[in-house]
């Protein structure tokens, strides 16, 4: 059983948040929430979101598990403007999705979810610095360095006490370093790893502006990007899996 | 070249390229032709051809093919062809009167200017030649790309390699990897898009044949080493070798014959191949002078090589997170 209202604008900030990595993906309907984990086909970057129940108007589920084309759904979520409510039903009868928005009524088909990417393992990661940024900080750092490279370094200088961003590119060069000042947050420890830009540019897409933005990092270290959206009641983290420079 | 007509015998189902794992021993003739055609025919001559005009389009070739292997995290190995055996000769003669024909007509079409017929015919006059053998495995060399020299058939030698569980799939176009005894033969692998997974074991399940009959309804059919039976398709192979258990019985109930009937039947059963080969499968490119290789030493336009580079040293480069779970 699975019967929701939620405001446009909450679901379609989860769909994308997803959608960034995978085209399909297996919805967990628990009773506190929905939950989905995936991982993109060359397993380099890793969705883990909740939205609790009280990011909706009316939630109600008992444990359901289905799959669903993102795309599609996003696609009908569109047809919404941003405060519209949108009213989810399961049929679990026909394995379709009833959905209405102001009138107008959509059944989508949904995905066997076995024949959906197995869901990841979590890596168990012992990150040593964290850093908590606004999400603009991101966004510019991503933006600027994608201008001179494909990717882009990460890191913590722990004697200086900064968190810094690096690109090289052939001729251009960028690089940032924000202080405990300009941060929100910073706890200091060894971390410098270098992470493809392609991934974390559509990671960088799903992160609000204003949205407090946790990074945990390491020394050729996946990073896992932490934050939260719908008013604190969604959560999203990415882990994205470093490049190594070959010797 | 194969039979085609094996196909509608062949199980045969696309896969995702992320369920591909392991090592795949490449026809490397079959694989660089599919290439040189596709850059000969697209590509101005210009760009793969050196001071001396000499033609290495082979190069680009290479280096566009690939990167697929590298970021699905595949490992390669190309498998050359060694000499011809002897009755593949003649469809070697054959393919060479025919591109002889190709050369009149090409010759043709650039007096009267027709670019299309000439780049079709360019693709198909393209043969490699003792340049692109040796470039090719120099260039092979230097991106770490393990290379088996088969002692005949770089097939029947892929076949071998992974019935002996080195490699887990013969890569080739051909349909007959799966007569030389290929468990799992991967196609399309130099196409966009996912490739298909030929499977003996389920073909022979399929049709209730040993490997011993599939191979006698295809010479049945016709094979690269001899012409079918005229009048035989695939459905008509199948159902004869049942009905009367092997060639011979097939050729006596109808009064038929095949020249050279035995000795195909036992180049497919007992091909010349050879245990004596051995390769490490992480790879490690050396991209500088990979590049150096192809864009300096043999003049290749470096735009047509970068982005194949490139995504090589991304693939190379870039790890997965289960690495950490």
């Amino acid at each position: 059983m699975f019967k929701a209202i939620v405001s446009a604008e909450t679901l379609t900030s989860a769909l994308d948040s997803v959608s960034v990595l995978v085209d399909e993906c297996k919805i967990h309907l628990e009773e506190d929430g929905l939950e989905i984990r995936a991982v993109d086909p060359a397993n380099v970057g890793m969705v883990d979101l909740s939205l609790d129940a009280a990011a909706f108007e009316s939630y109600e589920a008992d444990g359901g598990l289905i799959g669903v084309d993102l795309s599609r759904l996003e696609d009908i979520a569109g047809m919404a403007d941003s405060g519209q409510l949108i009213q989810l039903e399961l049929d679990e009868e026909t394995r379709k999705l009833h959905i209405q928005i102001d009138g107008l009524e959509y059944t989508l088909a949904l995905i066997d979810p076995d024949s959906i990417r197995q869901e990841p393992d979590i890596p168990d990661l012992d990150l040593p610095a964290e850093v908590v940024l606004e999400g603009s900080d991101v966004n510019r750092s991503v933006t600027a360095a994608d201008m001179v490279s494909d990717h882009i370094a990460l890191g913590v200088d722990d004697a200086a006490e900064y968190f810094y961003v690096d690109a090289e590119g052939d001729t251009d060069d960028v690089h940032l370093e924000l202080t405990q000042e300009d941060l929100i947050d910073l706890q200091v420890g060894p971390a410098h790893s270098l992470f493809s830009l392609d991934y974390l540019k559509d990671m960088n897409k799903a992160i609000p502006a204003d949205a407090e933005v946790t990074l945990a990092l390491g020394e050729e270290f996946p990073v896992k990007i932490y934050f939260g959206f719908a008013e604190g009641q969604g959560q999203v983290t990415y882990m994205l899996a470093p490049r190594i420079q070959s010797d | 070249m194969g039979n085609a007509a094996l196909r509608d015998i062949a199980v045969i189902e696309e896969i995702p390229f992320d369920d591909v794992e392991g090592v795949v021993a490449v026809d490397a003739h079959n694989w660089l032709y599919r290439y040189l055609t596709t850059t000969v025919k697209w590509t101005s001559s210009e760009k793969y051809t050196t001071a001396a005009d000499t033609e290495v389009a082979n190069l680009i070739g290479i280096v566009q093919g690939l990167p697929k292997f590298f970021e699905h995290d595949i490992t390669p190995v190309l498998v050359f062809d060694g000499g011809p055996s002897e009755l593949k000769a003649d469809e070697i003669e054959s393919r060479r009167e025919q591109r002889e024909t190709y050369e009149e007509q090409l010759a043709v079409a650039r007096e009267e200017g027709d670019e299309l017929a000439i780049a079709q015919l360019e693709s198909r006059t393209q043969r490699l030649t003792e340049t692109i053998q040796e470039t090719s495995r120099e260039l092979l060399r230097l991106l770490d790309v393990p290379i088996v020299e088969a002692p005949a058939e770089g097939e029947a030698q892929a076949a071998h390699m992974v019935r002996r569980g080195d490699a887990d799939y013969v890569g080739s176009e051909d349909y007959d990897a799966l007569l030389f005894g290929a468990p799992l033969t991967l196609r399309q692998l130099t196409s966009k898009g996912d490739p298909e997974l030929m499977d003996l074991e389920a073909t022979l399940a399929h049709h209730e044949l040993t490997l011993e009959q599939l191979i006698d309804a295809a010479i049945l059919i016709g094979t690269d080493f001899n012409d079918g039976v005229s009048g035989i398709g695939p459905k008509t192979a199948i159902t004869e070798i049942t009905e009367h258990g092997d060639l011979w019985s097939v050729l006596e109930a109808r009064g038929d014959s095949i020249e050279y009937g035995d000795r195909v039947r036992q180049l497919f059963r007992d091909p010349d191949v050879t245990d004596d080969y051995s390769f490490e499968t992480s790879l490690d490119p050396d991209l500088e002078a990979a590049r150096a290789y192809v864009t300096d030493q043999w003049g290749v336009d470096a735009d047509e090589v970068e982005r194949g580079f490139e995504r090589i040293e991304e693939s190379v480069t870039q790890t997965g997170l289960d690495r950490w779970t």
